[in-house]
């Protein structure tokens, strides 16, 4: 028995036998080549096939996907890059070998130019090059995992295309040796509740395929060839997670949400359109307390119209009803989250770059036509905008100016996320300007902390349970009194323990992923207010994150 | 025949820079002429015809780059690229 410990990304125990996806292990030919003529030409013709493919591909795709594409068939077809492998094949190597080799040589040059954009073209190099030996070594074309039998899948990380065809009732469990809470790994397996634990250092190393491999993510943990008593252990707790969930599921449809003693809090759902919305409605989802907006504009050639915008907020009100709240964030493009039709400069720091509100005011049509979708469409159920990425109580006045000129009636709500810090610190100042405030828990940490969300090694100082956090929502909430209600809509808010810590601050509205709804309604249900207040007050004054953690698992524990 | 040369300099206009796509139409233009045509930023040249190394030269808008040919077509590659990377 081993354990490996990584980052806890999606809650959950599973056990199980390993899947290992190696999707870059297939058998590089060795040896002495014979013919260095033959071996140049059998490269030209295998690059010049990946980039034709390449070319066909892009042909068939739109917006961001398209210029990924087209970027990787100019490079199949760079004649540096074939020059670069040529001397190898001279000296008789196999033409798979120097391909690798050599795109291997400029992906590290492209990654140590410390810009982010060039940084991101090597694995476009290592991924034709790779296509290209493939095909030279006669192996088959990389595919994504496939799972056939109920497992656990292990891997160095997972792309997009990976994740898009994964079964949940198959791939019980995820542990992967990269990424980070907030990676596309991590999203994906919350979204389909699927445990999982990333950033497990030396996976690969360690997990054989078929072997039994429990994962633990309460404690982010994976054990290989776990003892007798293990199993067991994980196989119980799994079993009785999936009833309590089911059980809690079943209690959470019920009515709203009022703490033992009576005080409202709304438990909402963070959602990108009609299927997520219909789901987390099944969950108990008492409102949307996050549009996020973005996918109308990704992978589009040209921004999305009044027309469109209005068919998604129509779809989401008539499923919401007359009750209700739909609230639409606008845009947050920026920094990880590029569109085709608004080419960026390359930034040294994208995400203190041009994002969120702040590339609103360089394109401020953009806004127009989602704020006048926003505006043709409330009269269908409660509303709520806000927007993302504000740093100034200017930025405030223009939006909530902005939101006024679109027509946008009186009956919306207007506000806008606290994410940057310079706002929690204003919060007294803001509040009169606004009717809500939604905090943004992940950009919160990452700014607070100046910890890169993306960067794994830097996972340990992204902690929502970080008492400065908690200092800064107090702040928030403080600065908010009456004047404006304050609500959470990040990663944070889906844990039982941290919602009720920020309950105890004064936040009235939790918006979450809609599997984590029916868990944390039950810790509301059970526990009065005063005692969220009582252990807050200790949190904020807490000196570390293990301390705060440990009240806040207190708070969940006396209630059982 | 003796072997005709060209060069000049140029300050990119484009608000990418040679990055992204003004990479690769860059060394695709370059490409197209019967002549060696390199280009280079400080003290670095790169092979123009090369979008990885175009790449790795990190120009941005505002910097001045040096287009250098040598060939038949020298005089017209140095021209092409220096209208499409300039300003208009």
């Amino acid at each position: 028995m081993r354990t490996l410990r990584g980052v806890a990304a999606s809650p959950g125990t599973a056990i199980g036998t390993a899947y290992v996806y190696r999707p870059d292990v297939y058998d590089v030919p060795t040896g002495e080549a014979t013919d260095p003529d033959k071996g140049i030409a059998q490269l030209a013709a295998a690059l010049d096939a990946v980039a034709a493919d390449l070319d066909d591909a892009a042909a068939s795709a739109t917006g961001a996907a398209r210029d990924i594409l087209d970027a990787q068939a100019a490079i199949a077809r760079d004649p540096a890059l074939r020059a670069a492998a040529e001397p190898a094949i001279r000296h008789r190597a196999q033409p798979a070998r120097a391909i690798l080799d050599a795109g291997e040589r400029f992906a590290r040059e492209l990654e140590a130019t410390g810009n982010d954009y060039l940084a991101a073209r090597a694995p476009d190099v290592r991924h034709l090059c790779d296509l290209a030996a493939r095909a030279l070594a006669g192996a088959p074309p990389r595919t994504p995992p496939h799972a056939i039998a109920p497992c656990i899948l292990i891997a160095d990380d997972l792309t997009p295309a990976d994740t898009i065809g994964l079964d949940p009732t198959l791939v019980r469990g995820i542990a992967t040796s990269g990424g980070t809470r907030t990676s596309h790994t991590s999203v994906i397996a919350r979204g389909l509740g699927i445990p999982a634990v990333v950033g497990v250092r030396g996976l690969l190393d360690s997990v054989e395929h078929g072997a039994t491999v429990g994962i633990d993510s309460r404690i982010g943990q994976i054990v290989i060839d776990p003892s007798t008593e293990i199993v067991e252990q994980l196989t119980a707790s799994g079993e009785a997670e999936r009833v309590r969930h089911e059980r809690l599921r079943a209690a959470s449809g019920a009515g709203p949400t009022t703490t033992a003693d009576g005080c409202r809090i709304e438990v909402a759902a963070n959602v990108r359109g009609v299927e997520e919305l219909r789901a987390a409605l099944a969950e108990g989802a008492e409102a949307v307390g996050l549009l996020r907006t973005e996918l109308l504009y990704i992978d589009r050639d040209r921004p999305p119209t009044q027309a469109e915008q209005e068919a998604l907020l129509r779809g989401l009100h008539e499923l919401l009803g007359r009750d209700r709240r739909l609230l639409v964030r606008t845009f947050d493009i920026g920094a990880d989250k590029q569109v085709p039709f608004l080419p960026a400069r390359p930034e040294r720091n994208p995400e203190l770059g041009v994002r969120g509100i702040r590339l609103a005011r360089v394109h401020p049509d953009l806004l127009d036509t989602q704020l006048r979708a926003v505006a043709g469409t409330s009269s269908l159920g409660p509303t709520a905008v806000m927007a993302p990425m504000v740093a100034t109580l200017e930025e405030v006045r223009w939006f909530v100016s902005r939101c006024r000129d679109a027509g946008i009636p009186s009956t919306v709500e207007l506000g806008v996320m606290v994410e940057v810090p310079a706002m929690a610190l204003m919060a007294a100042e803001l509040a009169p300007l606004v009717d809500f405030v939604s905090i943004g828990t992940n950009d919160l940490t990452q700014y607070l902390c100046a910890a890169d969300r993306r960067h794994a090694g830097l996972s340990a100082l992204h902690d929502a349970f970080n008492p400065a956090v908690l200092r800064a929502i107090d702040l928030v909430c403080r600065g908010a009194g009456d004047t404006c209600w304050v609500g959470v809509c990040g990663e944070a808010a889906s844990d039982p323990a941290w919602a009720l810590l920020a309950i105890g601050l004064g936040v009235s509205e939790l918006s979450m992923q809609g599997v984590a709804i029916p868990e944390v309604r039950a810790a509301i249900r059970a526990i009065t207010r005063e005692h969220c207040r009582d252990a807050a007050r200790d949190a904020v004054l807490a000196s570390d994150a293990d301390t705060v953690r440990a009240i806040a698992q207190r708070l969940i524990k006396e209630q059982q | 025949m003796r072997t005709l040369t060209a060069e000049r300099e140029v300050e990119v206009a484009d608000e990418l820079g040679l990055h992204a796509r003004p990479a690769a139409e860059f060394a695709k233009a370059a490409a197209r002429f019967s002549a060696d045509v390199r280009v280079a930023k400080g003290e670095r040249e790169v092979d123009a015809t090369s979008v990885l190394l175009v790449l790795t030269l990190d120009v941005r808008q505002g910097d001045v780059v040096r287009l250098r040919a040598s060939g038949p077509e020298a005089t017209a590659a140095v021209e092409e690229l220096a209208r499409l990377v300039g300003s208009p």
